[in-house]
């Protein structure tokens, strides 16, 4: 079972880019609700307004408080010379095993968000579907991406 | 040899006919249809017409021309262009599949057309000859097969096994069987449709057939007899097509490719390496299970289009009976092993699969609800067409926990699902690039899990059964974790 996990500052980019996404959408929110006060929209899109701003909210505490823990918490992932383990999700729960003879590419992202905390996040593509760690300490994820690059290159008989 | 060829010249006239029958609709319209009308438009439609079709003729000749190709004792050689030239080298090693195709056109001029893919996912994937004489084809094949170093005479020792072994041709028993599973009968009717609109519009038909329907009501000799006669012709037809369609089949294989052969006129072939066969499935639908036979499907990672259409090349006979389907994976793919001793669901996914919301359901029954729409002046439609929605998803499901089986047997894994039509799959360990196990809640709760595996195929093939056992997911993650037993590495 996979043991390593993710940069503890993981939460805090999370929490960050999901307040920036809920500020744009709250703002979306609120453009519309004076649209509908200006022009005296019908009665039911009032309603529909209103109905969809509650979802936000129940929404936005789930984003900014409970989804980032949780999904730290249960992020763990192990890099072998045979194999990349990969197991994430809290409420679903999701187990990949990717041999490492099958990885195709590996690359490290880095946006504005994890550049800020000297984090960097790990894309993995093989012959079938391709994932990604999210957010690993530069070092590591550039010494991991050196890792499977190097155990990808060994090839099996019969490609 | 050595020397870098053209491609058969015959290519050309089979590209231009191509180019003719695809130009043919714009051609028409524009100096047949409109022809006589003037129009900023047409002027120049027509202009533009002509200046393509010629551009297409010459850059025909041109690449007749300029392109060769060469093989070598372990890859090919592609050579396009003149002022830009592009050189392509394909190594035998990556070959995955081999097909050949004789349309009409191959057939009366004697040639053939030879496709080599291989499975990587550019456009420029396969190796393609489109008109090749059937020796050259046949010469190709064999050093692809065998390759053999040009330069020296020294004929490799190693001669593999190339004595080939028929395992199945069909038997008149067999092809009537298949006529009426495929329900190629069927095929009768849009031809039917079209005949009679055909007909319709030469001749002012409806008073015709108001004549025949008035005779008919007559005498009720006419209709059983025409009855019996139209009955006896979808019959005659199901079997000629499928005849066409399925009359010459041959599976063979030598020690190391598997063959198929099918086409009573437009010829197609098609050769697998044995060690190249990613996965198998056996598929049968309700129709094929009354009349116990079954498809088996190989699994190629090279693509299986020849022409633009997607021929059924990788299907071992369509309708083999199902022992015999069994037998003869282990005869033709003597590293697979086939059991019939498969475990099932536990009770308890039943009830999660039951119970799961249906997103189907749920969506349409809103909109049912909002619209209410009245179906043939029943205003009540709305609530039937829900139930019976529900009743047949249901249906759904319960078919398929009830079809859905799976095991893990030393190194290969078999699943099958499917709720009308069953799929059962069965691929090696090495041959598995990938796989995962998720949870949803309720089947954490539960101690259920789903598993996935992915293979090579064009396009990927993903395969996998929900609701089975945590202590199976668990057993399938590790037993995949076990496959450096049988692979090994350069």
């Amino acid at each position: 079972m996979p043991e390593q996990r993710l940069s503890k500052e993981a939460v805090k980019i999370w929490i960050m880019k999901g307040a920036i996404m809920e500020l744009l959408g709250f703002s979306t929110l609120g453009i519309l609700f004076y649209l509908d006060y200006l022009f005296g929209w019908k009665d039911w899109i009032g309603w529909i307004l209103i109905g969809i701003t509650f979802i936000s909210v129940v929404m936005a505490v789930w984003a900014l408080f409970i989804e980032p823990f949780l999904l730290y918490k249960n992020w763990r992932y192990e890099v072998s010379e045979q194999f990349l383990q990969l197991k994430f999700g809290a409420i679903n729960e999701a187990h990949h095993l990717v041999p490492m003879t099958k990885i195709q590419s590996v690359a490290t992202n880095q946006g504005p968000f994890l550049r800020k905390y000297g984090l960097s996040s790990l894309t993995i593509q093989t012959m079938g579907s391709s994932h990604s760690i999210p957010a690993l300490p530069e070092e590591t994820a550039q010494q991991l991406r050196n890792n499977i690059a190097q155990f990808a290159q060994i090839k099996e008989v019969d490609e | 040899m050595n020397e870098a060829k053209r491609y058969h010249p015959l290519i050309i006239v089979y590209r231009i006919f191509k180019l003719l029958r695809n130009s043919f609709v714009f051609a028409f319209y524009l100096f047949v249809i409109k022809w006589g009308a003037e129009s900023t438009f047409l002027t120049y439609g027509r202009l533009l017409f002509i200046l393509l079709f010629g551009f297409s003729i010459v850059s025909i000749v041109y690449n007749w021309f300029t392109n060769t190709y060469k093989l070598d004792n372990a890859s090919f050689h592609i050579y396009k262009g003149l002022f830009t030239k592009t050189k392509r080298t394909i190594p035998f090693s990556k070959i995955q599949n081999v097909s050949r195709h004789s349309s009409t056109f191959h057939l009366t001029f004697n040639v053939t057309s030879i496709t080599f893919e291989t499975s990587m996912a550019d456009k420029d994937a396969s190796v393609s000859f489109p008109v090749i004489s059937r020796e050259e084809a046949d010469r190709i094949d064999d050093h692809i097969a065998n390759p053999k170093s040009f330069d020296s005479n020294d004929v490799n020792t190693a001669q593999t096994d190339h004595s080939r072994t028929i395992h199945f041709t069909p038997t008149k028993k067999d092809i009537i069987r298949a006529s009426f599973t495929s329900l190629s009968f069927l095929a009768v009717i849009p031809i039917m449709i079209s005949l009679y609109s055909k007909i319709n519009r030469m001749m002012d038909a409806d008073r015709t057939s108001e004549v025949l329907i008035s005779s008919m009501k007559d005498s009720w000799l006419v209709v059983s007899i025409l009855t019996v006669v139209t009955i006896a012709a979808f019959v005659l037809f199901g079997i000629v097509r499928t005849i066409v369609k399925y009359g010459k089949y041959e599976i063979s294989s030598d020690g190391e490719r598997i063959h198929i052969v099918k086409g009573l006129i437009n010829k197609t072939s098609f050769s697998i390496l044995k060690s190249k066969v990613q996965a198998i499935e056996i598929k049968q639908s309700p129709i094929k299970r009354l009349a116990g036979t079954a498809e088996v499907k190989l699994t190629s990672a090279g693509s299986l289009d020849i022409d633009e259409d997607t021929l059924e090349v990788n299907s071992l006979y369509p309708f083999l009976p199902v022992q015999r389907a069994y037998d003869m994976i282990s005869e033709i793919l003597p590293s697979y092993e086939v059991t019939s001793d498969m475990n099932r669901l536990p009770k308890k996914s039943f009830w999660v699969r039951m119970l799961k919301p249906s997103w189907l359901w749920i969506i349409s029954t809103t909109v049912l609800f909002y619209f209410k729409p009245s179906v043939l002046n029943v205003e009540q439609a709305w609530w039937i067409i829900s139930i019976s929605l529900c009743i047949i998803i249901g249906a759904a499901r319960w078919l398929d926990y009830f079809h859905t089986q799976y095991t893990l047997n030393n190194q290969f894994i078999q699943l099958k699902t499917g709720s009308l039509t069953t799929t059962l799959f069965v691929s090696k360990r090495d041959k598995i690039i990938e796989v995962a196990t998720t949870q949803n809640v309720y089947q954490k709760r539960i101690g259920l899990s789903s598993v996935k595996t992915i293979n090579r195929a064009k396009p990927v093939k993903h395969k996998g059964v929900h609701d089975v056992p945590i202590e199976l997911a668990d057993s399938f993650y590790s037993w995949y974790m076990r496959r450096y037993q049988e692979t090994k590495v350069e």
